[in-house]
């Protein structure tokens, strides 16, 4: 006879580990992202002072700190959004490769966000903006959360309203969804290329921009992201119990429609926040839990609020190497992902294929 | 303690599964449901685990309805072993059955409530009354199919729910562990739960259960004790030709059931 049924199961410090090394990549990401910009770096006490209060900097220098810290603040909100949103839906569909992207979210609140922008007329930094005040900008994202919802809707309609739809369905009508707004997507690109404004705004959209944040996208993406760490003990130990099945779950007591509509919902508000705030970025709500996953296991008390920390670091680092190695190149937070992310993630399949099997 | 009445169930293409099934059960008794593939086993023991809703009929649980109870007041009062999983967690076997006490931890457990002592206490007793108490700190995915089915019904009895119902425990088991398999249900039944199990195995029903309950094609066409239901006017019409009967030595006798070529000739009439 073991002894250790008697025992409970001794506390691994891995997940306690983890977020205090990713809080502090947090830290360091921000300070560094203080520093990097065309004109001189800031500390985190001139940026303190420039954002909450103190003895004030000078007019200028508190623009470009602001400028800074928003687009930080942004890169880790939004990429701590899209990293839960993906840590909720590879949970809840029990598939690795399940993410914002693949059910459409994403591709439904970039097509908002591109009609928005056509019909704007452009959506450069500062042509924007001066053109119609903060009408603008608001009026893209309202137009990205409701491609999202319309996206979304229909799915929550059909996967929690007692329905049986089974999860390779879900996935291929996230692929038609995708296709559909990818093709509409491309249409408003064809129809608009002799506008040059809406052409290049569209192309920023495309691969994501954390440039000239306004403090207001910044709260917007911080609430959704609230929002949804609130939502994580309503669910984190019933997603342990749906990887047996929802039948499984539901024999043990899981009111799985309204854990998979809780979900779907939250998620999807996630991703569009995100998209709505930032555009497309790709590969964060894919990456980041599944490195939180590989480290620490697949509980998900401890995955989705940890997925939210990598998220976070790993959009924010990734924006930071991209302004410190090419400083000039302004290059889209979602290029430097994909050129990093995508060999790592091949890397990762690669070098950890039973543990991704047997899950 | 399980009372289904009149139960009607139609698969989602329209087919009928059940046509007014009538099952009872009662604390200590274990009963095997038997029929042929397809004959509505293990819908059966589903719509009795609420896990499908009838098209009509009821379910009733020591008296109350089982329709209107939450997902969790069911898990309470039955618990239900799956043939198998959809896809196995990565988990130890401890923390697998701790799954079981799922519907006994305190609501929006997921983040601030830790399992308390009490929820180990149980998972380690039911690791030990189900001959798994060795297995807790292994990985699920490590397990031998006897050993995974034992783990199946230790975290259904961690639910500390009266009444079990078990779909095919003993599919894709070799004789020893189909045996002990059943001699772990017939203690926990004569420990006073109610045990419904599904099956194809006609001999560990003859041998264990204390009723039968025969279905062909959605209804109930036998029900009694296995005396009564193993013989060969009752099974022929449902299972065909192709049947050996005879008795089992030792005490207590009891039928046998052999699948054997009805073309080798003369073994239905022995034994009976």
């Amino acid at each position: 006879m073991g002894t250790s049924e008697l025992t409970p199961p001794r506390r691994a410090a891995g997940p306690w580990l983890l977020g205090a090394a990713l809080a502090l990549v947090w830290l360091a990401d921000f300070a560094w992202a203080l520093r990097l910009g065309p004109t001189r770096p800031f500390s985190l006490d001139e940026a303190w002072r420039a954002l909450v209060g103190g003895a004030p900097l000078d007019a200028t220098d508190a623009i470009i700190v602001r400028l800074r810290a928003l687009r930080a603040l942004t890169a880790l909100s939004v990429g701590g959004a899209l990293a839960l949103s993906g840590a909720y839906l590879q949970g809840l569909f029990r598939n690795a490769l399940a993410s914002p992207g693949v059910l459409g979210v994403t591709s439904g609140a970039s097509l908002g966000a591109a009609l928005a922008i056509a019909g704007l007329g452009g959506f450069g930094p500062g042509a924007l903006v001066e053109s119609s005040g903060r009408l603008g900008p608001l009026f893209v994202t309202a137009f990205a959360l409701v491609g999202a919802l319309a996206v979304l809707v229909p799915l929550v309609f059909v996967a929690g309203g007692g329905g049986r739809i089974s999860v390779p369905a879900l996935l291929l009508a996230g692929m038609a969804v995708n296709a559909l707004c990818s093709g509409l997507l491309a249409a408003v690109q064809s129809l608009t290329l002799g506008n040059f404004e809406v052409a290049r705004a569209l192309f920023a959209w495309g691969f994501g921009t954390l440039e000239d944040r306004a403090g207001w996208q910044v709260a917007l993406s911080w609430g959704a992201l609230a929002l949804g760490a609130l939502s994580i003990p309503f669910v984190a130990l019933e997603l342990d119990l749906l990887a047996g099945g929802d039948e499984d779950a539901a024999a043990l007591g899981v009111s799985v429609p309204r854990v998979r509509a809780l979900v779907l919902f939250v998620s999807a508000l996630l991703a569009a926040s995100a998209v709505s705030v930032a555009g497309q970025i790709v590969f964060v709500g894919l990456l980041a839990p599944h490195f939180v996953r590989l480290v620490i296991g697949s509980a998900h008390r401890a995955l989705l609020p940890l997925s939210i920390l990598a998220g976070g670091a790993l959009l924010l680092t990734a924006d930071c190497l991209q302004r410190a190695w090419l400083p000039g190149a302004n290059l889209a937070p979602g290029v430097v992902l994909s050129l990093i992310g995508a060999p790592f993630f091949l890397f990762l399949l690669a070098s950890q294929r039973r543990e991704l099997s047997s899950w | 303690m399980l009372r289904a009445r009149e139960l009607v169930y139609d698969y989602p293409g329209g087919r009928r599964a059940l046509a007014g099934v009538e099952l009872s059960l009662a604390p200590g008794e274990l009963v095997c449901v038997l029929g042929p593939n397809g004959s509505g086993k293990s819908t059966l023991l589903r719509l009795c685990a609420g896990l499908l809703a009838p098209a009509a009929g009821t379910v009733e649980l020591a008296g109350r309805a089982l329709a209107p109870l939450s997902a969790r007041e069911r898990a309470r009062e039955l618990a239900f072993v799956p043939q198998s999983l959809r896809a196995l967690p990565a988990c130890r076997v401890h923390d697998f059955v701790l799954g079981g006490r799922y519907a006994r931890f305190p609501r929006l457990a997921g983040l601030f409530a830790r399992a308390g002592a009490g929820d180990h206490a149980a998972v380690g007793a039911a690791l030990a009354e189900a001959d798994a108490a060795e297995l807790g700190a292994r990985a699920l995915d490590q397990l031998s199919s006897g050993q995974f089915q034992r783990v199946l019904v230790a975290r259904a009895l961690a639910q500390e729910a009266r009444l079990l119902l078990c779909d095919e425990p003993t599919a894709a088991l070799d004789p020893e562990h189909q045996v002990r398999v059943l001699l772990l249900l017939e203690r926990l039944a004569a420990a006073g739960r109610a045990v419904l199990v599904a099956t194809h195995e006609l001999n560990l029903a003859s041998r264990f259960a204390q009723r039968i309950v025969l279905l062909c094609e959605g209804r109930v066409v036998a029900s009694g004790p296995p005396e009564e239901v193993l013989r060969p006017e009752v099974l022929t019409p449902v299972f065909g030709q192709h049947l050996h009967f005879a008795r089992s030595t030792g005490a207590p006798a009891r039928p046998l059931v052999v699948p054997w070529p009805a073309s080798d000739g003369a073994g239905n009439a022995g034994g009976q």
